[in-house]
C-alpha cells in the first residue's frame, strides 16, 4: 500500500516521495519508521475485502471470524465437541493455531481422539480462519471503483500530495510546538465539511481545537449563514486524552461503521487525529515497555480504519528534528510513517515562511 | 461490543498471560468466571475478580454510551461546541492590550502557559488572576474560585491583599458609576476576605508531591465545583534539579499535561502553568527559550512569553489556536497588573525626548 512521504529538511525544499518502497524508507538510516504490512494485516484484510468473503459456518459467531488466535470452543465447526476440546485442552492444545499447527498423529494418541476426526475438524477450520488470497488485478480494480481523493482546500498542499488525501491512507502531519499542525487539521476538516460536504470526526487529545477559529475558516470559505451552519454541523469532535479512551473511541467508530449506524446523516469520511503524540506519549520512558505495544495497537487501529472503510486518517505527530541520513543529533522519532514535516530547525521566520507556502 | 486485550487498562504481566492463554477479546474474557479464570491463567481468584470487575466497567460504560444516544462515540457537533465557546467566560488580566491578544482573555478548557526570565512577572500574573476569576458575573467576571499550587514558594499574600483591594475598589467604581441593583448586591458578598477564603492554597516541596497533587484533584474539584482556575506556579522548577533519568521526565511532564488537559475540559475551568526559561546554545549565538524541552512545548495550548526590552515589559504570543502572534507591553503597578500609561507631558519637562516606554526615574504616582 502507498504511503505517503513528505520531508522538510533544514535546507528548506520540500519534496514528496511517493510509493515510497522500503529501500528508499531504509535510506533514511531506518530511524524508526514503523512497518504496517506483515502478515497479521492481510489476515485481517483477507477477510473483509468488499465481495470476497471467505466461507463462513453459520456456527461462527461474527466476532470470530477472521481471528485464528480464536480459543477451541464447541460449535466452533461441525466435529468440534465440547468433550472434544476437554480432551485438547488438557494436552496443552488451546486455540485454532495450536491445533492447526500440531502434529495430529501425536495428538489422536494422547488424547485419545480418532485421527479422522481430527483432520476433519482441522480442515474445516483451515477453510474458515485461513487468509484470503486475492489476485493483483481485483485488488486494483477494487482500488479503482472505491478509493477516492479528498482535496484539502489548499491548491499548494494538494500539489504536494498528489492532488489530495486519498481515502484508505494515514497521513502523519509532524511538526515543532507553534508550526502549526492544528491550523492545518481544522483547514482541511472545514473544507471538507464545507466544500466537498462529507462528515469529518476530529477526534482532540490537546485541548487545541477552537470552534470559533473553525467558523472563521469556514466563513472565509462561503458568506451564507446557513451553509457555514451545516458545514459546522457535519464535523463531530469528540475529547479524549488518555490511549485507552482513544482506542476505546477508535473501536466504537469502527463498530458503528461495520454495523452502518448512521451518526447524523451520512458515514464519516475524514478522521482526523490531533494528536496521537499527545496520548502516546505518557507511555514512554522510565522502565515501562509497553508504551510501544500500545502505540502499535493506535497504529493497526488507524490503519485498519483507513482501509477497511475507506477514511483518510490525519493523525498529528509532535515529534521534532527529523534526521534524513545524517543532518543533525536526532533526539525524538516519527511515530509513523510520516507525511508533511515542519522542520523545526530552521529559524522562527522562516518556518512561517514556509507555513505560508502551503497555507 | 468487541474489544481487543490490547486496549483494555490491564497490567503487562496479566495481559501476556491471558494473552498466552488464547484470549483476545473482552468478549471472550467476561463469558468466563472468575473460577475458571484463575484456573486458567494461573492467578489467585482475587486478582482474576479485580480483572473480570475492571473489563466489566469498561464495556458497560461503552455500552452505556452506545444505548444512551445515537452518536455513539459522546461527540458533540462543532456548531454546538462553538455555542458553548461563545457562553463561556474569559479570565480578564486587567491588562486590556493582553486580553485583546489573547482574544478577551485567558479561556477557560485549556492550557496556558507563561514563559519568562526571573522577575519578570509571571508568579505577579498567576496572582492576578486568581483574584480576577472572583469578580462576580455582572461586572464580567466568572464568579468561580481558584486553586493555588505553589512549588517555589513564590506566593505572598501581602501582595494578593493588595491585588484584590484594588480589584474590590475597582469594581466599587463601576458599580458607582452605572448605579444598578445587582452590582450593589454582588458587592456586598465581593470583598477582600471573600477573594482569600476562595484561593485554596497548596504547597508542593517536590515533583512526588506535584503529581501526587495534581493527581487527586478532579476529587477536590467534585467537591468544590465553584473553582474556575488552577495556577500552576513553577512547573518546571521540581523538575529541574536533581532529575538524572531524563526519559523518565518527560514520560511523568506527558503525563502531567494530559491529566492537567482532562482536569480543564472535564470542569471547564482554566489551566496557567508558569515556566523557567532556559538558553540554547546554537552554532553562532544562544537564544532564551523555555525550559523543559520540545517535548513539554505541545503540553500547552497557548503560550505566552513574557520578556524585557530596555526595562520595559513585554508579553509576546507564541503559540496560540485561534489568535494572531503579537507582542504587547504590559506594566505591574502597586495595584497589579496593568496597561502601560504613557506619562502625562505636563510632568516631564523633556517629554517631547522621552522615550514614551521607559518607566520613569522618579517614583510618580501612577493611575
Amino acid at each position: 500500500m502507498a504511503t505517503t512521504m513528505l520531508l522538510l529538511p533544514p535546507g528548506g525544499w520540500l519534496h514528496s516521495s511517493r510509493h515510497s518502497t522500503a529501500a528508499a524508507v531504509g535510506g533514511f538510516g531506518g530511524r524508526g519508521c514503523h512497518h504496517h504490512h506483515g502478515p497479521p494485516a492481510l489476515r485481517s484484510e483477507g477477510a473483509c475485502l468488499h465481495g470476497v468473503q471467505p466461507p463462513v459456518s453459520c456456527a461462527l459467531p461474527p466476532w470470530a471470524r477472521g481471528r485464528a488466535m480464536v480459543m477451541l470452543q464447541a460449535g466452533l465447526c461441525p466435529g468440534l465437541t465440547a468433550e472434544m476440546i476437554q480432551l485438547l485442552k488438557a494436552s496443552g492444545i488451546r486455540t485454532v493455531v495450536d491445533l492447526i499447527s500440531s502434529d495430529l498423529e501425536e495428538v489422536a494418541q494422547k488424547c485419545s481422539l480418532s485421527y479422522k476426526a481430527l483432520v476433519a475438524v482441522r480442515r474445516v477450520l483451515l477453510a474458515q480462519f485461513s487468509a484470503f488470497p486475492i489476485n493483483g488485478v481485483h485488488l486494483y480494480e477494487e482500488l479503482k471503483s472505491s478509493m477516492a481523493i479528498l482535496s484539502t482546500g489548499n491548491k499548494s498542499l494538494d500539489t504536494l500530495l498528489d492532488s489530495g488525501l486519498y481515502t484508505g491512507e494515514v497521513m502523519e502531519l509532524m511538526g515543532a510546538p507553534g508550526s502549526g499542525k492544528t491550523q492545518v487539521c481544522l483547514s482541511i476538516a472545514a473544507s471538507v465539511s464545507h466544500s466537498l460536504k462529507q462528515n469529518v470526526l476530529f477526534i482532540d487529545s490537546t485541548g487545541g481545537f477552537t470552534a470559533s477559529r473553525l467558523l472563521q475558516l469556514v466563513q472565509f470559505r462561503t458568506e451564507e449563514e446557513e451553509e457555514q451552519v451545516e458545514a459546522l454541523q457535519r464535523i463531530q469532535v469528540a475529547h479524549v486524552f488518555d490511549i485507552y479512551k482513544m482506542l476505546a473511541a477508535l473501536q466504537e467508530l469502527r463498530h458503528c461503521m461495520s454495523q452502518q449506524v448512521v451518526c447524523s446523516g451520512g458515514p464519516v469520511k475524514l478522521l482526523v487525529v490531533d494528536s496521537v503524540s499527545a496520548v502516546v506519549c505518557p507511555l514512554f520512558g522510565g522502565r515501562q515497555s509497553e508504551g510501544l505495544a500500545l502505540m502499535m495497537q493506535l497504529a493497526r487501529e488507524l490503519k485498519t480504519l483507513a482501509r477497511e472503510f475507506g477514511l483518510a486518517t490525519v493523525p498529528t505527530g509532535i515529534k521534532v528534528e527529523l534526521d534524513i541520513g545524517g543532518y543533525g543529533a536526532l533526539e525524538e522519532r516519527p511515530v509513523f510513517m510520516s507525511a508533511v514535516v515542519f522542520s523545526s530547525k530552521t529559524n522562527p521566520i522562516e518556518l512561517v515562511y514556509y507555513v505560508g507556502v502551503l497555507l | 461490543m468487541q474489544r481487543d486485550l490490547g486496549s483494555l487498562p490491564l497490567a503487562p504481566a496479566l495481559r501476556a498471560r491471558l494473552v498466552g492463554a488464547g484470549f483476545s477479546t473482552a468478549q471472550e474474557l467476561l463469558e468466563v468466571g472468575p473460577c475458571e479464570l484463575s484456573k486458567e491463567i494461573g492467578i489467585s481468584n482475587e486478582e482474576a475478580l479485580e480483572t473480570l470487575q475492571v473489563i466489566r466497567q469498561e464495556c458497560d460504560s461503552d455500552a452505556a454510551r452506545m444505548g444512551g444516544d445515537p452518536t455513539s462515540l459522546r461527540t458533540c457537533t462543532a456548531l454546538e461546541l462553538l455555542e458553548q465557546e461563545q457562553a463561556q467566560g474569559f479570565v480578564v488580566t486587567f491588562c486590556s492590550v493582553l486580553d485583546d491578544i489573547l482574544g478577551g482573555g485567558v479561556q477557560l478548557t485549556k492550557i496556558t502557559e507563561i514563559c519568562g526570565a526571573p522577575g519578570v512577572g509571571k508568579t505577579q500574573l498567576c496572582m492576578q488572576l486568581a483574584v480576577d476569576v472572583q469578580i462576580p458575573e455582572c461586572f464580567g467576571g466568572l464568579a468561580g474560585e481558584a486553586v493555588y499550587i505553589d512549588t517555589e514558594g513564590s506566593f505572598m499574600v501581602e501582595r494578593v491583599a493588595d491585588i484584590a483591594t484594588a480589584c474590590v475598589q475597582h469594581c466599587q467604581l463601576i458599580a458607582e458609576a452605572h448605579q444598578e441593583e445587582d452590582h450593589h448586591k454582588a458587592l456586598e458578598t465581593f470583598s477582600l476576605e471573600s477573594i482569600l477564603s476562595h484561593i485554596y492554597y497548596f504547597r508542593c516541596h517536590d515533583y512526588t508531591e506535584l503529581l501526587a497533587q495534581i493527581y487527586l484533584l478532579p476529587d477536590f474539584l467534585s467537591e468544590h465545583s465553584k473553582v474556575r482556575l488552577v495556577a500552576v506556579d513553577g512547573i518546571a522548577f521540581p523538575f529541574r534539579h536533581d532529575f538524572e533519568d531524563l526519559s523518565l521526565r518527560t514520560r511523568l511532564l506527558n503525563g502531567l499535561a494530559q491529566q492537567l488537559i482532562s482536569i480543564a475540559n472535564d470542569h471547564k475551568l482554566a489551566v496557567i502553568l508558569t515556566n523557567q526559561m532556559t538558553t540554547r546554545i546554537g552554532q553562532s549565538q544562544s537564544t532564551l527559550v523555555p525550559a523543559l524541552g520540545e517535548s513539554w512545548g505541545h503540553a500547552a495550548t497557548i503560550r505566552l512569553i513574557l520578556h524585557w526590552d530596555n526595562n520595559q515589559r513585554l508579553a509576546t504570543l507564541y503559540k496560540s489556536p485561534s489568535q494572531k502572534e503579537s507582542t504587547v507591553p504590559y506594566c505591574i503597578t502597586p495595584h497589579g497588573f496593568r496597561d502601560v500609561q504613557p506619562p502625562p507631558p505636563s510632568q516631564t519637562p523633556e517629554g517631547s525626548e522621552m522615550n514614551p516606554r521607559k518607566r520613569p526615574r522618579i517614583e510618580e504616582d501612577k493611575q
